[in-house]
């Protein structure tokens, strides 16, 4: 299986006290992979520095198997970009962009390009200034798919977005990776949206990856039980992961389900969600 | 780089009325007697540029642009490209307003219009020299007093130059009359060109 990206032992520094890694990941390609982690935990951090907007201090970053320092210009060719919050200057009209990215990918794809804003309902004669908010997601992602770019890199490209909108989004990105070639790294904190379509997560607290599997497999091996204080002392502190004491339930995180099941046969283990297995990684107590 | 001067020009288009209307103004001055037109040339070039500094930062674009191919490299030369390009532009412009004014007005001096063209491109270049580097390094919007640090300091020079040309030998005089024209304008060239490397040299280094 062939790496789309390749981070080993990354580390970048602020000035803050906050830190990303050191850590190592491989992103395959032909794999939608979602970056989740609550606001300030690194997701943007670790975008920034695959793109090399931020300098790391520390390890290697390697796209497409080509050396980042060497070949920069030439990566950049193929990766498509949405960034949270930075785009062209509003003044300009939807069409320039097309004009003017024209000049820049060799392989920009001005019919494509006009295919999306059809496709997206957006008028190409007016200012970016004048597109309401989704619309103007859906821009930077036209924007960002035109020049047939192998590599998606999208940071928070649902958020502030309506249902709808989002689902439209989300099937334009199941599209691009359909043919197994292409690849999507994005980060989010509406995290229902991954499990409809990321085959990886990658979890991200306070600078560190503190966990990394497959959808599937992160769903079928995590569970939760809600209970009260006294079935909550039956269960075998090994089999607790995380707890949170509410005001008059215990919520218990457990691994392994089909052990579980099987051993807490008598006690209902609910299916996960990537935003109750956030909730508890993070604000969770260790037994 | 040819993209991102086409994002500045784009800018500038859509931007096109503002500064009609700032042209227009000028034009008023410019009809009221004060005929320096390389003061309203120079003006106009440099609150252009800036403008085009304003609405990149404004939209946060310069970390979109480093996600470009050669992003960071093509940004700070297609600024100096940029500058360049509007600078000759609003010259040529405002000479040629000039012209057809001193024929209305029948005292149309060739000389004194190429002459003061010539200032406003060494001006320009000059200014903009100076403050480019510090718009790469901490931004237009605080930098804005670093442009009134620049031009203060342009005049400043050359109300220096001109307070101690009393003082110029016979010699040394005759040589500015008659290669004055061809040394500033090689200097300002000079002056870009480092400008260029050190902003450059800030800019591949920054993080956004």
């Amino acid at each position: 299986m062939n790496n789309a990206i390749e981070i080993k032992n990354l580390v970048k520094k602020y000035e803050t006290s906050f830190k990303l890694g050191e850590l190592t990941l491989n992103i395959p390609s032909g794999y939608i992979i979602g970056l989740i982690g609550e606001n300030g935990a690194g997701k943007t951090t670790l975008i920034k520095s695959i793109l090399n907007i931020l300098h790391i201090d520390r390890g290697s970053i390697k796209i497409f198997d080509k050396d980042y320092k060497k070949e920069e210009s030439l990566i950049k060719e193929d990766i498509g970009v949405v960034l949270d919050n930075s785009f062209f200057p509003e003044i300009l009209l939807v069409k320039d962009i097309d004009s003017v990215m024209k000049s820049i990918y060799k392989q920009w794809d001005t019919e494509l390009f006009y295919n999306y804003l059809n496709d997206f309902d957006i008028d190409k004669d007016k200012q970016i200034k004048a597109l309401s908010e989704g619309m103007r997601k859906k821009l930077e992602i036209a924007t960002a798919l035109s020049h047939h770019p192998k590599l998606l890199i999208l940071d928070e490209p649902t958020s502030g977005l309506d249902p709808v909108v989002r689902q439209d989004i989300l099937n334009v990105f199941q599209k691009f990776v359909s043919d197994d070639k292409h690849t999507i790294l994005l980060s989010t904190h509406i995290t229902s949206d991954l499990e409809h379509i990321a085959d990886k997560i990658v979890f991200i607290d306070e600078g560190q990856i503190i966990l990394e599997d497959t959808r599937d497999n992160i769903m079928d091996n995590f569970g939760i039980i809600k209970c009260d204080e006294k079935t909550f002392k039956n269960i075998e502190p090994s089999d607790i992961v995380k707890f949170i004491k509410n005001k008059y339930d215990y919520e218990v995180l457990m691994k392994d389900m089909a052990k579980m099941k099987k051993k807490y046969a008598n006690y209902i283990i609910d299916k996960i969600t990537l935003e109750n297995l956030m909730i508890l990684m993070i604000k969770g107590e260790n037994i | 780089m040819r993209g991102l001067i086409k994002k500045d020009l784009f800018i500038i288009k859509n931007n096109l009325r503002t500064l009609l209307i700032m042209f227009a103004i000028f034009a008023i001055i410019l009809t009221n007697g004060n005929s320096n037109i390389g003061f309203i040339a120079t003006f106009l070039s440099i609150s252009i540029m800036m403008s085009t500094f304003s609405y990149d930062e404004y939209n946060k674009f310069d970390a979109f642009a480093v996600t470009l191919p050669n992003g960071r490299k093509n940004i700070v030369a297609s600024k100096y490209l940029a500058t360049i390009l509007i600078i000759v532009i609003s010259t040529l412009l405002m000479s040629i307003l000039t012209i057809l004014m001193g024929i209305v007005r029948n005292n149309l001096n060739i000389e004194e219009i190429i002459s003061s063209g010539f200032g406003c491109l060494i001006s320009v270049f000059i200014v903009q020299s100076i403050i480019y580097p510090i718009i790469f390094k901490f931004g237009i919007e605080k930098s804005r007093i670093g442009l009134f640090v620049g031009i203060f300091l342009v005049a400043g020079i050359f109300a220096l130059i001109s307070k101690l040309g009393i003082h110029l030998s016979d010699s040394t005089l005759s040589i500015l009359n008659n290669y004055g024209l061809i040394i500033f304008s090689i200097s300002s060239v000079v002056i870009m060109v480092l400008s260029y490397l050190v902003s450059k040299h800030i800019y591949l280094k920054k993080e956004f």
